[in-house]
């Protein structure tokens, strides 16, 4: 009798009963909750979309791999560049460079370097101590005395939190935690002490992801407020839009902005609060052989920059 | 060359008078000099030797590239 009718009962919802138990396993399942992404990308989606590297003149870059893991990379660029000025006018001076660049890739260590012809050296170091420590280090050194900048990060990754700890030259001291609260939401919130401008701070953030959508908000004691939210309208469109407000200078910006990303190429497009539109496309014209068009349009400050390029390999 | 300077001078210093003063002072000005001068140095070794030394890791993995393939443009 007990076998006869449950069977009967329970035929219909059993469906209904697998699901809801399955809905209530990954509910309450706070054990095995994903690892976050690191502190430093938690905007990451809508800085890939809003903010591509949109440059002025001419950029020619040639990879060339040697091996599965080590390449080399030779870049000329030749256009204006601004240098900081007083007054409210852009001062440009055309420049032309060559950056000579080597790569070494690996599972366990990343290291890249990239140098000017004026001397300046980008260095970025990647290691996995063990499992779940990674150092990095990150240096911009130049010719010119006081003017470089070094930076070490001590990252610990453990199960549903990422920890990381800085140090910077200048007596620059920095700590950050991001841990995941729900399989969609993780909460984190960071310190950082300057020495030499005797500034302390202190900041929190939260990110919020789904299959079709990411939000994320941060706050910090310096005054800043940014909020972003991407969404995944379909494989091939997204669109993005960011916020950012500084309470204590009164400082609001806004942009929305598109992501393509189609087979022969991706574009991306944004306009500004402050009359500020960028787009800018990357089209692959062959296997290994990119051309890429860069605009940003300013029309508050009067400043038009139009770049193109070509990228091999 | 300025710090051998520095030392001899306080050598002359020392022979003429016994001061625990000083003594306690420059032990934490010593390590605060040592660990300028290393960083001077660590930043000049690091800006010459950085990428040959991504070149001379990457050109002792496996596979082996080839010399000229450094220098070609293939």
């Amino acid at each position: 009798m007990a076998g006869i009718v449950p069977p009967a009962t329970t035929a219909v919802p059993a469906d209904v009963s697998h699901t809801a138990h399955t809905k209530h396993d990954e509910k309450t399942d706070y054990m095995n909750l994903p690892c976050p992404i690191p502190y430093e990308e938690l905007h990451r989606e809508a800085l890939m979309s809003l903010k591509p590297e949109t440059f002025e003149g001419l950029r020619f870059d040639f990879s060339k791999g040697l091996n599965q893991k080590f390449s080399l990379s030779h870049s000329v660029i030749m256009g204006p560049t601004e240098i900081p000025s007083q007054s409210a006018e852009t001062i440009k001076i055309p420049t032309a460079h060559y950056e000579f660049g080597a790569n070494f890739i690996d599972p366990n260590l990343m290291l890249i370097g990239r140098v000017l012809t004026d001397g300046r050296l980008n260095a970025r170091v990647k290691g996995d101590l063990t499992d779940n420590l990674t150092v990095k280090a990150n240096a911009q050194l130049t010719n010119e005395p006081h003017m470089s900048h070094g930076m070490f990060n001590f990252d610990y990754k453990g199960k549903d939190f990422r920890s990381q700890f800085q140090m910077g030259n200048g007596a620059l001291f920095g700590a950050n935690y991001i841990q995941s609260v729900t399989p969609h939401l993780s909460l984190g919130g960071e310190v950082f002490w300057a020495g030499q401008h005797r500034k302390s701070g202190i900041g929190y953030a939260a990110r919020y992801e789904t299959d079709k959508m990411v939000a994320t908000g941060q706050v910090a004691n310096t005054g800043i407020v940014a909020l972003s939210y991407v969404q995944k309208v379909s494989d091939k469109v997204s669109l993005a839009t960011d916020f950012m407000y500084n309470y204590l200078s009164r400082d609001v910006t806004a942009s929305v902005g598109y992501d393509y990303i189609l087979r022969q190429c991706r574009l991306r497009g944004k306009i500004d609060s402050n009359g500020c539109t960028t787009s800018y496309l990357e089209e692959r014209l062959n296997m290994g052989l990119n051309f890429i068009l860069s605009a940003e349009i300013d029309h508050m400050k009067k400043d038009y920059k139009f770049g193109f390029g070509l990228t091999v390999g | 060359m300025a710090s051998r300077v520095s030392l001899k001078t306080k050598g002359k210093g020392k022979g003429g008078k016994v001061s625990k003063g000083s003594d306690e002072k420059s032990a934490a000005q010593r390590l605060k000099e040592w660990s300028t001068w290393a960083m001077k140095k660590a930043k000049v070794v690091t800006h010459y030797g950085f990428i040959p030394l991504v070149i001379i890791i990457g050109m002792n993995s496996e596979p082996k590239p080839h010399l000229y393939q450094l220098l070609s443009p293939v």
